[in-house]
């Protein structure tokens, strides 16, 4: 944004909140960079309205400009440490429609392999590290032990090394298969870069098992912790986590959940499908309303419109990630996830499912799905076939990729010149995808949580807690950056004064 | 585990938004003049895998960008080990660093027992470009300085 942009965006802002009092939240731990929430407050301390703002990542459209599409997978998967593999396998499949030929059958087993390996670590990493903690060391737990140390206090030293070790070993299959764990290199227009030698098979059998047996004892984790904890499936189900909503999602020909492929299916608040299409066609259901307090857009369903940040089927406000394609789909495609998707809606009253904490249950049977997957993938005799890639021979033009990152359905859409050098490239990633509904979340929580002023950490980790279940991931970058910068609450009077600071 | 006895230098950032990668820059550096007593990466991770990283090492250097907006950009800031006890950090998607500290050693983890991280101060780490801005690339000596003077003093032969 520029200087003189940035200055009437900072003055509307302005005037658009004087006259309340503010409490800020930043930055929000544990996430993917820095996102920012501003609580503001009226006289009588209760919350007027909070936002969620969020910086955005400059300048990616002209940076792609003239470059080759065939880059597009390696670029795009360096924008976020976090989620490399979606990026680059969105890409990939960008660059398949791009030139107008379908992925080789051996080429889109071994990206499926990688892919969901990819989802079974990620997912692993935010329930037990990211989410979790939450849940696993409790909602009022001090803020200095609701971390990954937390947890590993909660469950016991041994399941902490089985977290590490199986999340090292399933990136064996990743770094393998994509070249590198970081930015892999194996997606190629048509197929992939590199076959699976069957003198590695027995290895990745070893570790599709074990991957197996993981994501089951992380179902039965978080029964014993948080299913058997009355405290915490009131709070799931409480008003306050609970949005009425569309959901969208990739299906299979069956329906059933597809993290790799398939096509974009949107329910209604009431469950029944709304529209089912290929990803070609999402502007034709997709649009973005822009907001002056905040740099990014908001998705919504373009044929329902945008009526603001509300609920109901005459809102066109849609979430992704893990509940909402649990929500979107008919059932899961392999049968311990399908066993335990029909444990997570008898529980749950029903689908769809509305309440935003349940995405932490959710992530648990895709977990599942993901594992059984690959156990699928590594017996399937065609996976180590020796041709893996269709060369493309067509004049490139436009291309668009969709896949399920754990965050939530991620497009790609790159236009290009005769010569494959790219003109446009749009992205929308799954957290923009979810960003109407999380500033409803966090509005939501914060008025059910603040009253009469009264803040303190455990009230402002419910805030919080709203907003980590979407896992959402600003595309930032990733650093450890160990300089001190705890959590500042600032509670303003109505002229914009410190009332109070609060520094944890 | 069996340890490594190189050194390692361990750099982190996104070489795609511009001085977020000033520690691959500084790392290519200190790769060519200690070829042999040093074991150069470069990650854009962040948190619980950079376990993967630092585990087989007894000595390690992290280098790295910060924008903590508490000084000017160029500024080079050193932290130890023991720093990390006492402060705290922000993180992407898992721990920092301090958190994997203390996970490693609950667990039972080797560690580098010598471990020093090496950052500048940028401005603004949310731009795509590739190069380095003027401020960065000026400070760049300094960095790898410091870095040169820390691994020297461990010991690594350039």
């Amino acid at each position: 944004m520029d200087k003189t942009a940035q200055k009437v965006w900072n003055q509307a802002h302005q005037q658009a909140n004087s006259g309340r009092r503010t409490v800020t939240i930043d930055p929000i731990t544990r996430l993917e960079g820095h996102g920012k929430i501003e609580i503001f407050l009226n006289d009588q301390g209760n919350v007027d309205r909070a936002y969620l703002q969020i910086p955005e990542l400059r300048g990616f459209e002209v940076f792609s400009q003239g470059r080759p599409a065939e880059d597009m997978p390696q670029i795009t998967s360096r924008i976020c440490g976090v989620c490399p593999t979606a990026h680059h396998m969105a890409a990939a499949k960008a660059l398949d429609d791009l030139y107008g030929v379908k992925c080789h059958p051996v080429g889109r087993k071994i990206r499926e392999l990688v892919y969901n390996a990819f989802m079974l670590e990620d997912h692993a990493l935010h329930v037990y590290v990211l989410g979790g903690p939450d849940f696993i060391v409790g909602p009022d737990a001090p803020k200095e032990m609701r971390n990954i140390v937390g947890v590993i206090g909660k469950v016991g030293l041994d399941v902490g090394k089985r977290v590490i070790s199986m999340r090292r070993r399933i990136r064996e299959i990743i770094n393998y298969a994509g070249g590198k764990v970081i930015h892999p290199v194996m997606g190629l227009p048509g197929g992939v870069a590199k076959g699976i030698s069957a003198s590695e098979l027995p290895k990745f059998k070893e570790i599709a098992k074990d991957g197996l047996e993981f994501a089951k004892f992380t179902l039965q984790v978080f029964h014993d912790i948080v299913l058997r904890n009355d405290a915490y499936v009131k709070l799931i189900t409480s008003d306050t986590f609970t949005h009425k909503t569309y959901y969208m999602g990739l299906v299979d020909k069956n329906n059933k959940v597809n993290f790799y492929d398939g096509d974009v299916r949107v329910v209604t608040p009431e469950g029944k499908e709304y529209a089912k299409f290929p990803i070609q066609k999402y502007l034709e259901h997709i649009s973005e309303h822009v907001e002056p307090w905040s740099y990014i857009k908001f998705p919504f369903l373009k044929k329902v419109g945008w009526n603001g940040f509300v609920e109901g089927g005459s809102s066109g406000v849609y979430a992704v990630a893990p509940m909402a394609r649990l929500n979107a789909a008919d059932g899961m495609a392999t049968p311990e996830a399908q066993k335990a998707y029909e444990e997570y809606f008898k529980v749950l009253g029903g689908k769809p499912v509305h309440h935003t904490l349940a995405n932490h249950w959710a992530r648990v049977v895709e977990m599942l799905q993901a594992a059984e997957r690959i156990v699928e993938l590594v017996n399937d005799p065609e996976l180590t076939g020796k041709e893996f890639r269709t060369i493309p021979t067509k004049t490139p033009k436009i291309g668009v990729g969709v896949v399920e990152a754990p965050r939530g359905t991620l497009i790609h859409q790159y236009e290009t010149d005769e010569n494959g050098l790219i003109r446009r490239a749009n992205l929308i990633v799954a957290t923009l995808n979810n960003s109407a509904r999380i500033a409803m979340s966090v509005d939501k929580a914060a008025k059910g949580l603040i009253k009469g002023g009264k803040v303190d950490d455990g009230l402002l980790n419910m805030v919080e807690m709203a907003f980590r279940a979407y896992d959402p991931c600003f595309g930032c970058a990733t650093h450890t950056l160990p300089g001190e910068m705890p959590m500042i609450v600032t509670l303003r009077d109505m002229k914009g004064g410190v009332i109070r600071e609060i520094r944890r | 585990m069996k340890k490594f006895q190189k050194t390692l230098v361990l750099a982190l950032g996104n070489d795609i938004l511009g001085d977020d990668g000033v520690a691959f820059h500084a790392a290519r550096i200190l790769s060519a003049e200690f070829p042999g007593s040093v074991d150069v990466m470069e990650t854009g991770e962040a948190g619980l895998p950079l376990l993967d990283f630092l585990e087989p090492y007894t000595k390690a250097l992290i280098l790295d960008a910060a924008a903590t907006g508490k000084c000017p950009a160029g500024t080079i800031l050193r932290w130890d080990r023991d720093d990390f006890r006492r402060c705290v950090a922000p993180s992407q998607h898992a721990a920092g660093l301090p958190h994997i500290l203390e996970l490693a050693e609950r667990l039972g983890m080797a560690f580098p027992g010598e471990l020093q991280v090496v950052c500048m101060e940028v401005r603004d780490p949310t731009v795509f470009r590739e190069t380095l801005t003027a401020e960065a690339e000026q400070a760049l000596p300094a960095m790898v300085n410091m870095a040169r003077e820390i691994l020297t003093g461990w010991g690594c032969q350039d």
